[in-house]
């Protein structure tokens, strides 16, 4: 005769993506060995995350000594644009990955002297959805949206927007030309992430500036 | 889209907890997906069974529960948040900052497959 039992059930509640947590406390640990502030840079395509680097890389070298792994899809384009100002520049290709994940991250740090850098920027692949789920590592997490962007974007990613630690607007030179509606943005912003400091730039004009620099250092902003 | 990487990951997670019991394969698994965790339910559901074939979690049915996003308002205490408002409360408009939940992605229970037995 058949014997049924009942389904057995077994209680787990883990996070699904505890694997990438704990590589990700690995980075961390390395990086607070080597005195390294590293961020993490999110947006979505195009709205200026390698232009501003090139500038901080430009403005800041000499005073603050910055790497940068750059996550792209495919190409290697965006590491040889940031090389020209002398900083490494590492490109992780990603593939059809649409993220950067702590193993990639982990994957490419032999590759830096990491004592030998002050600030090591971690450009996620242009996207506002799936890098808010992978944490890798990170000092501080930056979310651009340029001003040509529409206004509601933190309200349609309100993920990668609640997980940040300061909000940078760019392309503010083009705010009038593209009718920006600057308050929206910013209560918007304050949507999804009370209270998180928002610093408004432009890496064409160089204003506003400051602040960024600031936060690159790790300074209040 | 990033369900594909998630299904994975679950995977992982999942394998690991078969194996502390024995090698038993699952019938059916229970995940936990906020509404603030950035994961679509649907595309998580349509990408596990490509992602399960091959390991012990091939044919398993995967349920997802949506958990909704819980505030906690200065006056109103606990509330319901809605996604397309933020962070705020949606009785007075007073910023929640935290998520008291609702930022899950997480692996809740395995239901066991009973290995097959014999007719004595």
């Amino acid at each position: 005769m058949t014997t049924t039992q009942a389904p057995r059930i077994v209680t787990v509640r883990q996070n699904i993506l505890k694997a990438n947590d704990h590589t990700a406390a690995g980075n961390r640990a390395a990086f607070r060995a080597a005195g390294v502030r590293a961020i993490n840079l999110a947006s979505s395509p195009g709205a200026g995350k390698t232009a501003l680097l090139e500038r901080t890389l430009r403005d800041l070298a000499g005073s603050v000594r910055m790497g940068v792994a750059v996550g792209d899809l495919a190409t290697e384009n965006d590491a040889a644009r940031l090389r020209q100002w002398g900083s490494q520049a590492e490109q992780i290709v990603t593939g059809t990955v649409c993220h950067l994940d702590a193993d990639m991250v982990q994957n490419i740090l032999p590759r830096f002297d990491l004592d030998a850098l002050d600030v090591l920027f971690l450009e996620n692949v242009g996207n506002l959805v799936c890098p808010s789920s992978y944490d890798l590592g990170e000092a501080a997490r930056a979310v651009l949206i340029s001003t040509t962007e529409g206004e509601d974007k933190p309200l349609k990613y309100p993920t990668m927007f609640n997980t940040a630690d300061v909000v940078v607007i760019t392309k503010m030179d083009l705010a009038d030309a593209v009718g920006f509606d600057r308050e929206l943005c910013r209560e918007n912003i304050d949507r999804a992430r009370p209270g998180v400091p928002i610093i408004e730039l432009s890496s064409r004009s160089g204003a506003g500036l400051d602040a960024w620099f600031a936060f690159t250092r790790g300074e209040r902003v | 889209m990033h369900e594909a990487s998630i299904a994975l990951s679950l995977i992982d997670v999942a394998s690991e907890v078969l194996r502390e019991n024995g090698g038993a394969r699952a019938s059916a698994l229970t995940v936990r997906v906020g509404a603030w965790s950035s994961v679509v339910p649907e595309a998580l559901t349509a990408a596990f069974p490509a992602c399960a074939q091959g390991t012990p979690l091939e044919g398993a049915h995967l349920n997802v529960v949506t958990v909704p996003g819980v505030g906690e308002c200065p006056t109103h205490g606990p509330v319901t948040l809605d996604v397309r408002r933020g962070l705020r409360c949606p009785a007075c408009g007073a910023p929640t900052p935290t998520l008291v939940q609702g930022d899950e992605l997480e692996l809740d229970e395995i239901e066991l497959a009973e290995p097959q037995l014999e007719e004595s």
